[in-house]
Formats: C-alpha cells, structure tokens, sequence
C-alpha cells in the first residue's frame, strides 16, 4: 500500500524494518507511514551497497522529510559518482532543498563536495545570492561562501563589490562585515597594504556615521586598528565625534563611549575621565550592562597588569 | 515609531516570574511516555540527543525517582545500550541499524558518532548506570582518531575518512567523553593514547575572531554556539586561562584574549526580542525594522533614566520597564533567541563570569516570554515549546540557580548531581588515581563481570572482540 512496495521497481527488495530491540524507547516519534517505509527500504539499499539511480531518488524523498540524516548525504555522495549522475542536476535539486530546509549543515557539506567534483563556480553566485533574500545572515551559507573563495580562488572576483551591496541593504548585517574582514584580511600571512588599512579604516568610519549605534563596524574598526599594529588612541578623535564626557546628554553611540573609557585607562591621568565614562554607560547608555561596566569601572582601580 | 511589542502584550507591571514547575514536569513526561509527534522526524537521527534532553530535563526538575520506575528506567538504560556499536560509541537512532544484515561493508553507513556517544554517556550517567556495558576501551581507543591533522575533532569515521565539520562542537564532546571516562589525566593510559591536546587548544586558539569572539574555523563569523563548546572543552581539559584545576604549567593556549571574549559575550544580551521590534536609536540613523536589531541597549539619558548602574553589580534591579526582559543573541545584532541564553550564560558561568549580566532580566524573559503555558520554552516569545529550546532554557535557569531545580554543572551540561555520580564511580577513581604508574594492572584486568548484562544487546553480532572490549574498566558499579 505504499510509494516503494506497490513498485515494480522495488519489487526485488526485502524492506528492512526498524528494530527498537525492546519495551519503552526512548524518543520514539510517530512516525508518517511514508516515512516508516521509505525507511525500511533505505535500510535495504544500505545494506546491500547499493549503487542505483533508484536508490539516489530513494535518498531524495528521506531528505525531504529528514535533511538531518547524517549518512544518508554521504550514501548519495558515492552514489552519485559511483553512477556518473548529471551533477549539474543535482546542484539544481540541491537549491530547491536548500531553500526548504534552511537550518540544515549538511546540505552545504554535500554542495561542496559536488561542487569541488565539478570543478567551477559557475553559478553559485547567484544561488547564494538567492539564500541571502531569505536570510542574509546564514551562517552555513558564509561558511560554504568562504570555502568557495578559497577553493577557486574568487578573492577579487567582486567578493567587497558584493558585501558593500549587502551592506548598503543592511548595515548591521555583522556575517557581511565578518566576509569583509576575510577577504582583506584572510588571504595569506602577507602583510596587508598600509593603503588597504586606511581604506578599511575608512569604509568602518563611513558606516559608523550613517549609524552610530552598530556595533558591527565599531568592532570591525577596532580590529583594523589592532590588526595594523596602531594604539587604540589613534581613534580618540574619531570616537569623540559621538561622545564626549564633557556633553553627557550628547552621547550618540555606547560604542564610541566604551572606546573612549578604553582609550582614558591607558592614559597616564585617565583613570577619572575613564570612570566618568564607564558610568555614563551603566547608568544611562547601556543599563542591560551595568554589572559589566562597573566590573570594568573596579578594574581601573587596580594596578597595571600585563595586557 | 510603533510601540514595541513588548508593551503590548505585558501589562506594567512589576509581579514576580515564575517557575511553573507542574506544566514543566508534565511537558517533559509527555516527552518521555508517549511517541513525540511527527513533526520531529526531522530529528529522527537525533533521538539520543532528544533522549539526553528529556532524561536532563526530569533530572533537574527532581521527578526522576518519582516518576519513572525501576523497570521503565532499566528498558531506557537498555535502548541506550541498543545503540552502541562493536566499533566502539554508539549510533544516534535505530534507524540507522541493519539488524542481523549489519557486516563489515555495510557498517560504514551505521556508524558510531561522537555526538551520539557524548549524549548516551551523559544520559547513562543521568539514569545513574553503572557503565558495566559501556565500552570504555573502545570508546577511548576511537576518540583520538577521530581528531585531525589540524587539531579539530570531526563527528565520525566512514572508510577511515573523518566526516562532519571542523568545528568546536565535536571538540567538545571528544572532550566530554574523555572527561567523563578518564579525568583530566594527560597522556597515554593503559595503552591507549590521548588525543593531542596541544593540537585541540591551537585549534581553538585559531578560530578567535577580530571582534573577541570565538567562531567555527579561522575567519568564519564569532558565534555564541561554538563559543560555548570551545571554552567548554577547554574547561574538560583543565586548560581554561587561569583555571584553578590546571595542575601543568603550561603557556595559557587556547583562549589568548579572554578580556575581548568576556565582552564578546557581555554584549550578546539584548532587550531586542522580537524581529518585529522597532525603536529609533538616532534621527539621523537609517533604521529600520529590518536593520535595527539592538537598539535596546541604547537609552537616551533624559528619556529613560536607569538606577541600574547606581547599585553595586551583585544586587540590583533595572528601574526601566523595557529592559526588565533581556535575553541573549548568538552573533552581533541579532534578535534574542531561548538557546542562546544557554550559550552565553552557560559559556560566562564557565568562565566564572556570569555576574557581568543581567541574569535577573535574563530569568524575566525566559519565564515571562519564552516560558510556554503548556510547559517548556519556545524559542522567540509566543513561539510554542520544542525539546531543544526547552532544555535549554530549563537548564539556564538550574545554572542561575532557580529554586525547585537542581543545580547545574554548564560545562557538562548534567546536573551537579550527575557529575557527582560520574566522580564517584570506582572504576573511574581507580584509573585517575593509578595514572601514574599503577595504571596498567587496574585498567587491563578484563573480567568477565561484562557477561552480567541485565539484557541482550545486539552489538555482539559480528565482533569477536566484543566480550573482551566490553569489559574495559569493568572492575566495580558505582
Ligand atoms: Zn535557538
């Protein structure tokens, strides 16, 4: 009565049914029939090693229902190759189930290993272009993105063209300043050109004043700054385009003001300044943290310890 | 801009939260008693991490013993045994299981998983098993090939190749598994070699990120998820920076810029709870519903006055009504999900650092928003309960700690209960103790106490080995 023993095709398999051994499993789930004997024959197909285009599209109707699977992407990795399948046509059944099962790791495990097979990028582009409208922030998504830069060598092939784009959509989007930090900064050991630094330095200072209170871009621009090797008081004057302790109802990022607390306590008579700030964040800016600002307002009255 | 949500549906007031212990206990039963609907299908190939969560979950509320009777708990401690394979570990469902059809070609599809073995082994140790059946040798002997060139741990063998990510998670539960068996102690043990933990700490030394967070591989984006497995792991391994039970002297590897981390994390709270939530931080911003994730944290001095930071950081109360519910977001600008306040809670608490939240306002939203009237958590407030949210808003509760619940050790994920079993098993004393050099003799003795099983299993289809495997450190119970 079902999709599998009805068949012709399947007549020749003896289902394997699944076998919980004994009284009072634990999570046990009422299963869907379809589920249950799709099951049973994907079983059969295992044991025996099967390598079919049967079995491939037996494989596609439990990842339907179970993406989480975690050999079943494996079994259909080595069927696949095994039966020379259009790979192109499992690319383009990969985008319809990425999209349905959008949590899910490893669909993008199994893309890189087809898409390594095939050899070319082309195409991806636009596929992840896809993902992105529904969820710009896919963490699976930008790990699979970084792989496919390395992998074919896509470091100046409109990667920042793209991440300004995403950016310009939504500038707290922190994965596309995180892809932006990797394809400056993520290439090789060489040293990144000064004018690079100034660029990104730049590009962060832009963003922050579009939108003070991001903190994407406020890390990002500490981190350019570490990453050069600069002091954090070279952004003094910058951070003080958004807060200053002299003007204390003026304050317009938390962000500039925990720079500034930061800035003040590695300076020689700073300590004061760098309290006034810290409280301004625990009472007024940034309440939610008060422990955490007055935890770091106790430590500036500790001695200096090696950073 | 529109009200928030928040206003809309709590009314002003300031009544205490609570616990509703009852809808919790019956939520969970329910897991355990009857099949779970069909929509967790999807997670058919998890079911011994759901089986983890429910036995937890009953464990911190303090119902085990009250409500599950020693036949019913003795057939779950066989199931769990079902799933363990000759290989050494254990598979994640029956589902994967050929039966009697199960050979040397054919196993590579059903192969034992460090997830599924981390998550048996702490259920066992919930359930208070005595490991007579677990298969500690093997289980040990596996763990370091499951480890790669570059330090990381993957999720399983399949035809000597190490399949599943380079990230923490698995690295965190080699490390658990290997706590749980052999303590703390480094090095080859009766034969069995460790895994590298240099190699595991420079691991997680490399994906620290340019913002002090921590992320699943070097330049991915830092992550609240793995930021918890990470230092989970390295508190396992007695290698957190400057923590006490670091009996070696070794350069502190692993978490290099702990200050940034602590921030990294301080700053995942957020009174941003719902995607829905609007709130102009700045005329001249370009915010919009879709851009503004975190605009909570930000309060205009004349506005919204806070006593917060009046009061020392031990014993406060936020006096602005909005921030009385914070949670906590996986990544910057994110909206506040149920599990991360595990993660983040549980990754601080670690670090011994939880007192640099607002565990109060963190308490208010889990209970006030994302507590479900049926019992268990949803992950965004109205969202209706699932196993996985609902553990883990339990168990950040259990850590703060919650009155009615038993504590909670974060870095197991177990009550302290269970930890305490874990600790107390004489076969686990004896191979800590005799490290040194009275290793061999406790460890090697194979008796045959292994034959005692309570029940048949079908792991000894096709390993002659397997008796002899079984009974690694099978000297005495609990
Ligand atoms: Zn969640």
């Amino acid at each position: 009565m079902g999709l599998y023993s009805e068949s012709p095709d399947w007549a020749d398999i003896e289902p394997i049914p699944q076998d919980e051994g004994g009284p009072n499993p634990l999570a046990a789930i009422h299963y869907s029939e379809e589920y249950s004997e799709a099951m049973g024959y994907l079983r059969a197909v295992m044991a025996r090693n099967e390598m079919s285009s049967r079995a491939l599209a037996l494989t596609e109707d439990i990842i339907d229902m179970n993406p989480a699977h975690y050999t079943i992407w494996l079994y259909r990795a080595e069927i696949l190759f095994a039966i020379k399948a259009d790979l192109h046509q499992e690319l383009e059944w990969l985008n319809e189930t990425a999209l349905a099962h959008q949590k899910n790791y490893q669909i993008w495990n199994h893309r890189q290993t087809v898409v390594d097979r095939v050899g070319s990028p082309a195409g991806e582009a636009e596929f992840i272009a896809r993902m992105f409208e529904k969820d710009a922030k896919n963490y699976h998504v930008w790990s699979y993105r970084q792989w496919l830069v390395r992998r074919f060598d896509l470091w100046e092939k409109g990667e920042l063209e793209d991440v300004e784009l995403l950016l310009k959509h939504d500038i707290r989007n922190n994965s596309a300043w995180n892809h932006r930090w990797f394809i400056v900064f993520g290439r090789d050991d060489s040293a990144v050109a000064g004018d690079v630094i100034q660029r990104e330095m730049d590009y962060a200072k832009d963003a922050i004043r579009l939108a003070p209170q991001n903190q994407s871009p406020w890390n990002y621009l500490k981190g350019v700054t570490r990453r050069a090797g600069n002091p954090m008081s070279s952004l003094k004057d910058f951070a003080s385009e958004f807060a200053s302790i002299e003007r204390p109802n003026e304050v317009r990022s938390s962000y500039a003001l925990d720079l500034l607390a930061e800035i003040y306590s590695q300076e020689s008579d700073g300590k004061l300044d760098a309290a006034v700030a810290l409280d301004l964040l625990a009472k007024h800016y940034d309440p939610i943290r008060a422990n955490y600002w007055n935890y770091r307002k106790a430590l500036l009255e500790q001695p200096a310890t090696a950073a | 801009m529109s009200a928030t949500r928040t206003d809309s549906v709590h009314p002003p007031s300031l009544q205490a939260s609570s616990l509703d212990t009852e809808k919790h206990i019956k939520y969970w039963l329910r897991c355990l008693k009857s099949p779970l609907p069909h929509h967790y299908i999807s997670n058919d190939s998890n079911r011994m991490c759901i089986a983890f969560f429910i036995y937890s979950a009953l464990d911190i509320l303090n119902v085990l013993d009250a409500s599950v009777t020693p036949t019913e708990r003795a057939e779950h401690v066989d199931w769990v045994y079902r799933c363990q394979l000759p290989e050494g570990g254990f598979r994640m469902f029956p589902g994967s299981g050929f039966g009697k059809l199960r050979n040397e070609q054919n196993r590579k599809w059903d192969p034992p998983t460090l997830p599924a073995t981390f998550f048996a082994i702490q259920t066992l140790a919930v359930m208070k098993d005595d490991f007579h059946r677990l298969n500690k040798r093997g289980i040990l002997e596996w763990l370091p090939k499951l480890q790669r060139e570059d330090g990381s741990f993957g999720q399983m063998l399949i035809d000597g190749v190490i399949e599943g990510g380079h990230d923490s998670r698995f690295g965190y539960m080699a490390t658990g598994v290997r706590w749980m068996l052999r303590g703390t102690v480094e090095g080859s043990l009766d034969g069995i070699p460790d895994i590298d933990m240099e190699g595991f700490c420079h691991c997680v030394e490399e994906s620290q990120t340019y913002d002090g967070g921590i992320s699943e591989a070097p330049f991915h984006e830092a992550h609240a998820g793995f930021e918890f497995c990470a230092t989970s792991a390295l508190s396992l391994l007695g290698r957190l920076p400057q923590s006490s039970n670091t009996a070696l002297e070794v350069p502190s590897k692993g978490l290099t810029q702990l200050d940034s981390t602590v921030q990294w994390l301080v700053s995942r709270q957020t009174a941003t709870l719902d995607e829905e939530d609007e709130f102009d931080t700045n005329s001249d911003e370009t915010d919009t519903s879709m851009t503004c994730h975190d605009s909570h944290s930000f309060v205009k001095l004349r506005s919204f006055p806070s006593k917060a930071g009046e009061m020392s950081y031990q014993d406060r109360s936020t006096a602005h009504f909005e921030l009385q519910w914070a949670g906590f977001n996986g990544r910057p600008n994110k909206v506040a999900d149920t599990c991360y306040a595990w993660w983040v809670y549980g990754t601080l608490s670690i670090l011994n650092k939880q007192h640099l939240v607002d565990a109060e306002a963190c308490r208010r939203y889990l209970l006030d928003k994302a507590q479900h009237m049926i019992g268990g958590f949803g992950k965004m407030p109205g969202d209706p309960p699932d196993i996985y949210h609902s553990f883990l808003g339990l168990a950040t509760l259990a850590l703060q700690p919650e009155s009615g619940l038993k504590g909670f050790d974060p870095a197991l994920c177990i009550t302290k209960e269970a930890k305490q079993y874990i600790e107390s098993l004489q076969w686990r004393k004896a191979a800590i103790s005799g490290a040194s050099d009275s290793l061999n003799s406790s460890l090697s003795s194979t008796s045959s106490e292994s034959t005692n099983t309570t029940s048949q299993s079908t792991i000894s289809s096709d390993s002659p080995n397997i008796e002899k495997n079984f009974s690694y450190l099978a000297i005495s119970g609990g």
